[in-house]
């Protein structure tokens, strides 16, 4: 097999003229940060709360998150994508449906869909890890919490989350690794993220293997700095003379 | 101060406590003691509410607990209460373990409340350690920053729950000094612990219980002289030839 290796086509112009093949590598990987940041944003603050609810006194409201983990966490990552692309706008009510149809721009649309889809489906694992660190804590801490006149609210805000978080970190690392990695579902609705971009590089320049190496090494660098920004995290909240702190 | 009155509480079919009834007067220092598994915590997190009772009343300071009027946050900042693990907060310094809840709670300033927090550091033996966390602490020194963490809140009365059953032996003494200082000064307490040299000492009444009820509820020294109940006797018995 003889593969003519060609690295230089990163530099070359695209059919149009009007950028390079990198320039397109790099809006992908832009639209993949822009796209998996702000879904782990609303992911991280959805995902609290559920996970919060999940450890409430109510039954009524510890059932209700149970049921949103259960759905986000447990049906296709593609599907819920569908779902939200293709589906919701056409069962939402009060004309917003047809709002975001119309009124959004197509790309607005995808990245809309995409973006709420990925931090819906990782908020539920969110919130599962949030109440796993919430019951990891002795039960004295709630107790202590209450005792000393705080409020529920005041005892999750004060004595348990801040615990609870810390003691999450690790597993919450790796669900920040996977909003990156899950984001490339997101070019299935036509959304020109990383991997659509190298698939297009692929299709327009026929060098599939050093697309393919160039995407995954830009996955790869999101990984390194995504494990970097979460060790300083780890560093910087580390309790002194609790568990691996000094 | 602190009145429990024909109050029951039931985990499903298990009944924890039945029929409870006693009565702590300002200034009294009642310590409850009895087997593993008698009810002594729920009776006294019941004293502030931390578990709900089905049947009874319990009142603090003319303030009913069960009344769901109550506002219990209120009510509880008002009452000291003092873990067998101590429970103090690990990711906040001593300091701020001090003084959290009197700002957010009581709504005083940083200062003033570091500076109550501190007087009362110092006051249980540990003003070097202000800046520290309580993982660098041992035992009976965390113990005591939880005790001067209740007393922080200017508590009406204190609630202890087997403060030194965690404690390596060599450390029981220095968190015991504290309670009797606090009940010197007239403080209200209820006391739940095994320790008969501090109940001998600053103790004004004994309530002993078994199977989720008070068996005995007597002064100390009829109590020490002369139980009138048999399961008290073989309690004592056991108790004090350790
Ligand atoms: N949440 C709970 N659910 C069911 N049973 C409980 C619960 N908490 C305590 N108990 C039971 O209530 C009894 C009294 O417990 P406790 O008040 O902790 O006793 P003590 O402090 O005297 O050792 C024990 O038999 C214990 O197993
Ligand atoms: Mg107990």
């Amino acid at each position: 097999m003889g593969y003519q290796w060609n690295w230089s086509i990163f530099g070359s112009p695209v059919p149009t003229g009007e950028t390079t093949y990198l320039a397109w590598l790099l809006s992908g990987l832009q639209t993949t940060i822009v796209l998996s940041l702000s879904a782990w944003l609303v992911a991280l603050a959805l995902g609290s709360l559920v996970g919060v609810l999940r450890t409430a006194p109510s039954k009524a409201l510890s059932g209700l998150a149970a049921a949103y983990v259960e759905i986000f966490r447990n049906t296709p990552l593609l599907v819920q994508l569908f779902s939200w692309y293709f589906v919701l706008p056409e069962i939402l009510p009060f004309g917003l449906g047809d709002a975001f149809k119309q009124q959004l721009s197509p790309l607005t649309q995808q990245f809309l869909a995409a973006m709420l889809c990925l931090a819906f489906f990782t908020s539920a694992r969110v919130a599962e890890q949030v109440r796993a660190g919430i019951g990891a804590l002795p039960r004295g801490q709630k107790a202590a919490g209450l005792a000393l006149g705080f409020t529920l609210p005041q005892t999750y805000r004060h004595v348990l989350l801040p615990m609870a978080f810390r003691l999450i970190v690790p597993p919450l690392t790796s669900e920040f690794l996977n909003i990156f990695k899950n984001s490339a579902v997101c070019s299935t609705i036509g959304l020109l993220e990383l991997a659509a971009q190298g698939r297009q590089l692929v299709d327009y320049t026929a060098q599939p293997y050093e697309s393919f190496i160039a995407v995954t090494l830009l996955y790869l660098a999101i990984n390194v700095v995504v494990m970097g920004l979460m060790r300083i995290v780890e560093a910087r909240t580390r309790v002194p003379g609790y568990l691996g702190g000094k | 101060m602190i009145s429990i009155q024909n109050v029951s509480k039931h985990y499903g079919a298990f009944q924890v406590l039945t029929d409870c009834s006693t009565e702590v007067k300002k200034g009294e220092v009642i310590v409850v003691c009895g087997p593993s598994g008698s009810g002594k915590s729920t009776l006294i997190k019941c004293v502030n509410g931390l578990e709900p009772f089905q049947s009874g009343t319990i009142s603090v300071d003319g303030i009913s607990v069960g009344d769901p009027k109550t506002d219990l946050p209120r009510l509880r900042s008002r009452v000291g209460m003092v873990f067998q693990h101590f429970e103090l907060f690990p990711h906040m310094s001593i300091t701020d373990n001090l003084t959290i809840a009197q700002i957010k709670v009581l709504g005083r300033g940083r200062d003033a409340a570091t500076d109550k927090g501190l007087k009362l550091l110092d006051r249980v033996g540990l003003k070097a350690h202000a800046d520290k966390f309580p993982g660098q602490l041992s035992g009976g020194q965390q113990q005591r920053v939880a005790i001067a963490r209740a007393l922080a809140m200017d508590p009406i009365c204190m609630l202890f729950d087997e403060p030194t059953s965690a404690l390596d032996p060599e450390m029981i003494n220095e968190v015991l000094d504290v309670m009797v200082e606090l009940a010197h000064e007239g403080m209200t307490m209820m006391c739940v612990t095994h320790e008969m040299g501090f109940a001998k000492k600053v103790a004004n009444r004994i309530l002993f219980m078994d199977k989720g009820q008070i068996v005995e509820d007597d002064d100390k020294d009829s109590f020490f002289g002369n139980p009138r109940s048999e399961r008290a006797r073989q309690f004592l018995a056991k108790i004090l030839t350790h």
